[in-house]
């Protein structure tokens, strides 16, 4: 079983060397076949990982036989397995539609150049969850971001180059930011192991409080404008609601996460929970930022009317609820915003999904003109719609389960007041998501004129989508378990 | 005031990221951006130099004799600079490549001529 | 396992629903013989169910003591499931004759049976957060019905009746949320569940009491978060007549009669006087709805409007807290279920017959249609409240109630509701009977099957007047374990 150890490392192998394979490959169907196979692959190596971590607990990975201080070191521990399981699973998904539409959305000979992002992308994420090194871990930052700014510049259109010009700026401040805080790291500790910086610094940080609190800082604002804390957000509408509907769907449910994934390892792991109970203002910051996010988030969604970036600003307001829950600062609320995570995943990646079909059906992206398109495609609204219910958080679903613990964490965490914030966010979710289902399955001006089923996409295309709502309402109906799983890798974290 | 001085590197990278950063913002012609993003990296890399830095120490290439630990730098953060270096290079290309494909879109680098453009 | 047939009734009609959707009858007849075969074995089987066994519980998923979707039965859910099965046989029957003529029937029917198992899954709910997630399905089962013309004034209500019915439900939420973090339990019990709880935190007890009265009460039309339940009336009648007499408003006083009585217990509500407060909302629901009333035009705003007044009635017997109010407020619950439904009937009956909807196109039609409005007339008597009819009944347990508090207030205020009662009902009946003016009469009586269940109703009213024990015994045996 010790193999599975090696895991980890073979996945990012596998996904890096696939990506440069595959543009020497010059057919397009090898691309995808390859680009599936690999991701599949690194999914089930995913799986294995995590199930080995669940029996045989956290382990440490030199990359290279090299010891730790000086070598890379990858650790994977509950938390990290589940989340690289996360990430190759929905990208998984994601690809898997984006093989039926891509070519509808960019030029045919950017098809395989795509194929090679996506990879990149996942492999450079996947680099970020796992390892334990402050600079690696900043390569992979990088990484991401250039594959991130590929995946939206691919379509090629005005607008798009825009908002990859501008995402692509801020989020190189956010990576400066970030390189700046390891700096100020790096010349208190000498050390940029995470685990060893953990232990210098638990000596002395009573010595370097200013750097320390700068650095914390520096991190904050850094991995804030990648993972679009409100109001370091400017970016995320842009980019998300220009880029092709599977990069979207890439963008929101997986890029964000992994940021956030880095500032929760940086918070406890790397400082650990002594030295940030000693700032009580920057999770109270934190928190406060995320509840901004969720209503602000919330608010300029309502105002939209493009139906793509309403789901963008959507995912403003679920990153709020995400960083609500680190800045709640007790385990619950880790809990929660690992739960949550999983969730937004798993529902945003849907949501973007059934109205990139909407969009490629009817070739409308305004919401006045998608009006009555629940009778022209029945099946993919109704997906649409569970998902929606799952943000505003109806019961069962998993988004009020995370709603519910943030809730519960809010309170035992002595800050009750916050629980409005909640419910206030999930009534204003309501008023944007409801709207849209109603317009397009009810009103008899809307549903004038068209014709039953007359847009529907084939059962073969709508799989991945019903894929990930399933996984969903899986997600949702054993909500016990896997909490109980993410509250044993928060303890060893 | 002492404290800048006895620390000018540190205070000069902090004056250049500041530069850096207000170009970075402030201008709307999208090359000046661009630089100024640059300066904003090349200041992070004197800061970070800074620290691996040792007063009279040679850097860590060994010609004929090995001096031992005392005789050199510490290397780790030159050579992470080295990668950051890349990367700020290849971030730049790319941007650069992006605000080649922006002109030749709309005509102009001035974001602000865009903004308006596409306003219309 | 055998308690798990406690799930039947609640998913037997959602699923005969569904397949409703999906297959296709040659014929309505067909599809009318069906839903009532559906609506009636469920009725059967309900029967039967509480026949073999009178206290079954079921634990469907539970999570952890707050996510836990229970189920029991208790005498209150009896009750409330046998009004809501029993009424709903009148509607599906009413609905074959009338719903042709607002088309869009298969719809219709399919929210209208998916209604009808949430709605035993409100009355079988055996804990706060079962009851929840049943009101917030409810909301959206129902929506559909609210909406059925298809019209932007009715999307326009729509959006108004979700944003209330969510808006109260996120209240109750968190109502909900913070009684489970002071007792770890949101289960159902008689006496409720606050009580071996120290009181030194009264405060906060009475703002949850409050946030979760007014987040419940916005279905139960609570003044002043009534307004959406006159705007739904552009729904078609047998929704309007469904919403009001059992479904939907019904759900928020029983939900408000399970948070007062099985989570906070009466003791508790004394000693934090959480009753006190919420009177005076409920006054104001009384006064205000019959005074509304009083001078709407159209024939069914009036009713809804008297619904909300009707409604201040049973809320008052939940909050006075004592024996007799709370027999008073359930046995109103049933009367007014009873009588309102057969005044929409009758509504819906003249305007299926004559298209008219306004009280002042409508003089002289008892001639015209003598059965219904004869109908209409039994009922807004009964409804008024002279003796010997159930209204009657109901209000005077009610005055007993108040004059127990020693409050004369609200046997005073019960009168002059009585009194603006009879001033916005009675002269429908006067206007209807009494024209002024002769003119030639045809007879426009509604088709038998329609007239079958107003009938049948009115029956209905007039027994429970003249015998009121059959329900009251079962009203005062659920009254003894609660209070």
């Amino acid at each position: 079983m010790d193999v599975a150890k090696n895991f980890p490392l073979v996945i990012i192998l596998i996904l890096f060397i696939g990506a440069f394979i595959m543009p020497l490959l010059k057919n397009k169907i090898y691309n995808k076949a390859f680009s599936l196979m690999t991701i599949g692959i690194s999914s089930v190596l995913s799986l294995i990982t995590l199930v080995y971590v669940n029996r045989y607990g956290t382990f440490l990975y030199r990359v290279g036989h090299w010891d730790s201080p000086w070598g890379i070191e990858l650790s994977i521990g509950i938390l990290e397995a589940i989340m690289s399981l996360l990430l190759t699973s929905v990208a998984f998904v994601i690809s898997w539609y984006s093989v039926y539409t891509i070519e509808k959305e960019i030029k045919d000979n950017k098809v395989c150049f795509y194929y090679t992002l996506i990879n990149i992308l996942v492999g450079a994420l996947l680099g970020i969850v796992y390892t334990n090194d402050l600079f690696n871990a900043f390569v992979f930052i990088e990484v991401s971001a250039i594959a991130a700014c590929g995946i939206i510049v691919v379509k090629d259109k005005k607008e798009n180059i825009k908002a990859t010009l501008k995402y692509l700026i801020l989020s190189s401040v956010g990576s400066g930011l970030v390189l700046m805080g390891i700096a100020f790291i790096y010349s208190i500790t000498g050390n940029l192991n995470m685990t060893f910086i953990n232990k210098e610094l638990s000596q002395t940080f009573m010595a370097y409080e200013n750097s320390i609190l700068i650095s914390l800082g520096l991190f904050t604002i850094g991995l804030g404008i990648k993972s679009a804390m409100y109001p370091l957000h400017v970016w995320l509408p842009d980019a998300h609601s220009n880029a092709p509907s599977t990069s979207s769907a890439m963008l929101s449910a997986l890029v964000l996460k992994a940021y956030v994934i880095f500032y929760i390892k940086i918070l406890y792991r790397m400082f650990g929970e002594e030295i940030i109970s000693q700032f009580p203002i920057l999770l109270f910051m934190v928190l406060i930022l995320g509840s901004l996010g969720m209503i602000m988030g919330s608010i300029l969604a309502i105002l939209q009317k493009d139906i793509k970036r309403v789901i963008a600003y959507s995912s403003v307001a679920q990153m709020g609820y995400i960083f609500f829950g680190i800045g709640l600062g007790n385990t619950i609320g880790l809990v929660s915003t690992f739960f949550h995570i999983l969730n937004h995943a798993i529902i945003k990646s849907a949501l973007f999904l059934t109205v990139g079909s909407m969009i490629e059906k009817t070739g409308q992206k305004k919401l006045f003109a998608l009006k009555g398109i629940g009778k022209e495609m029945p099946i993919t609204l109704g997906l649409f719609t569970v998902s929606a219910l799952s943000m505003v958080g109806i019961p069962i679903l998993p988004g009020f389960i995370s709603k519910f613990n943030f809730a519960i964490g809010s309170i035992k965490g002595g800050k009750s007041i916050f629980v409005v914030v909640i419910l206030i966010s999930s009534l204003l979710n309501a008023l944007y998501y409801f709207p849209i289902v109603i317009n397009g399955y009810f009103g008899e001006e809307n549903l004038e004129g068209k014709v039953f089923k007359s847009k529907e996409k084939t059962i073969k295309e709508l799989m991945p989508i019903l894929v990930l709502i399933i996984a969903a309402l899986i997600l949702g109906a054993s909500s016990n378990k896997i909490i109980e799983m993410i509250s044993n890798g928060v303890e060893v974290f | 005031m002492e404290k800048l001085l006895t620390n000018y590197y540190e205070t000069a990278s902090i004056i250049l990221f500041g530069v850096g950063f207000v170009t970075l913002l402030l201008h709307s012609n999208l090359i000046k951006k661009i630089i100024g993003m640059n300066i904003m990296d090349t200041a992070i890399f004197l800061f970070f130099i800074s620290k691996g830095y040792i007063y009279g120490k040679e850097a860590p290439i060994i010609r004929g004799v090995h001096k031992g630990i005392q005789g050199y730098i510490n290397p780790v953060p030159t050579a992470l600079m080295l990668t950051g270096i890349v990367v700020a290079v290849s971030i730049t290309a790319f941007a650069l490549a992006l605000t080649i494909k922006l002109y030749e879109k709309y005509g102009t680098v001035e974001l602000d001529e865009i903004m308006r453009i596409r306003g219309e | 396992m055998k308690n798990s047939l406690i799930l039947f009734p609640i998913l037997f009609p959602q699923i005969a629903a569904l397949i409703m959707g999906i297959i296709k009858f040659k014929n309505n007849k067909r599809r009318n013989i069906y839903i009532g075969t559906v609506i009636v074995l469920n009725l059967v089987f309900i029967i039967a169910l509480l026949s073999t066994n009178q206290s079954m519980d079921f634990h469907l998923i539970k999570i952890n003591n707050l996510l836990d979707i229970y189920f029991r039965i208790d005498k209150l859910g009896i009750l409330f499931v046998l009004l809501a099965s029993i009424l709903w046989i009148f509607t599906a029957f009413y609905s074959f004759v009338y719903m042709p003529h607002e088309g869009k029937e298969k719809r219709f029917f399919l929210y209208f049976m998916l209604t009808l198992g949430v709605t035993v899954g409100i009355a079988f709910s055996g804990n706060l957060f079962t009851l929840y997630i049943f009101y917030e399905y409810l909301t959206l089962a129902t929506f559909p019905l609210v909406i059925h013309s298809g019209s932007k004034e009715a999307l326009r209500v729509g959006r108004k009746y979700l944003i209330y019915s969510f808006g109260g439900a996120t209240l109750a939420l968190l109502g909900i949320i913070l009684i489970f973090t002071l007792t770890n339990s949101v289960t159902f019990m008689e006496f409720g569940i606050l009580q071996g709880l120290t009181l030194d935190n009264k405060d906060l007890l009475l703002i949850i009491y409050m946030i979760m009265f007014i987040g419940f009460g916005v279905k139960a039309a609570l003044v002043p978060l009534h307004s959406w339940l006159p705007a739904a009336m552009v729904a078609p009648t047998p929704v309007s007549s469904l919403l009001h007499a059992v479904a939907v408003v019904k759900s928020g006083i029983f939900a408000l009669i399970r948070v007062s009585y099985f989570i906070f217990g009466s003791e508790v509500l004394y000693e934090i006087r959480g009753n006190y407060y919420i009177s005076i909302l409920v006054v104001l629901t009384i006064l205000m709805g019959s005074l509304l009333a009083l001078h709407q035009d159209n024939l069914k705003k009036r009713l809804a409007y008297s619904t909300v007044s009707q409604l201040g009635y049973i809320l008052l017997g939940i909050v006075l807290l004592n024996e007799e109010s709370l027999t008073g407020g359930l046995l109103h619950l049933v009367n007014h279920a009873v009588i309102k439904i057969t005044l929409f009937f009758c509504v819906g009956a003249i305007y299926f017959m004559t298209e008219k909807k306004y009280i002042n196109e409508i003089k002289g039609i008892g001639k015209e249609m003598p059965i219904t409005m004869g109908c209409f007339a039994i009922s807004a008597i009964s409804l008024v409240g002279i003796p010997p009819t159930n209204g009657f009944v109901s209000k005077w347990y009610l005055a007993l109630g108040g004059l127990e508090e020693n409050k004369i207030l609200f046997a005073v205020i019960l009168l002059v509701s009585a009194m603006l009662t009879a001033g916005y009902l009675l002269p429908i009946v006067i206007t209807a009977f009494f024209p002024g003016e002769e003119k030639k009469i045809i007879k426009k009586e509604p088709p038998l099957s329609m007239l079958i269940p107003i009938v049948t109703l009115t029956a209905i009213v007039v027994t429970l007047g003249l015998f009121p024990n059959i329900v009251l015994h079962l009203i005062e045996d659920i009254v003894k374990g609660i209070v």
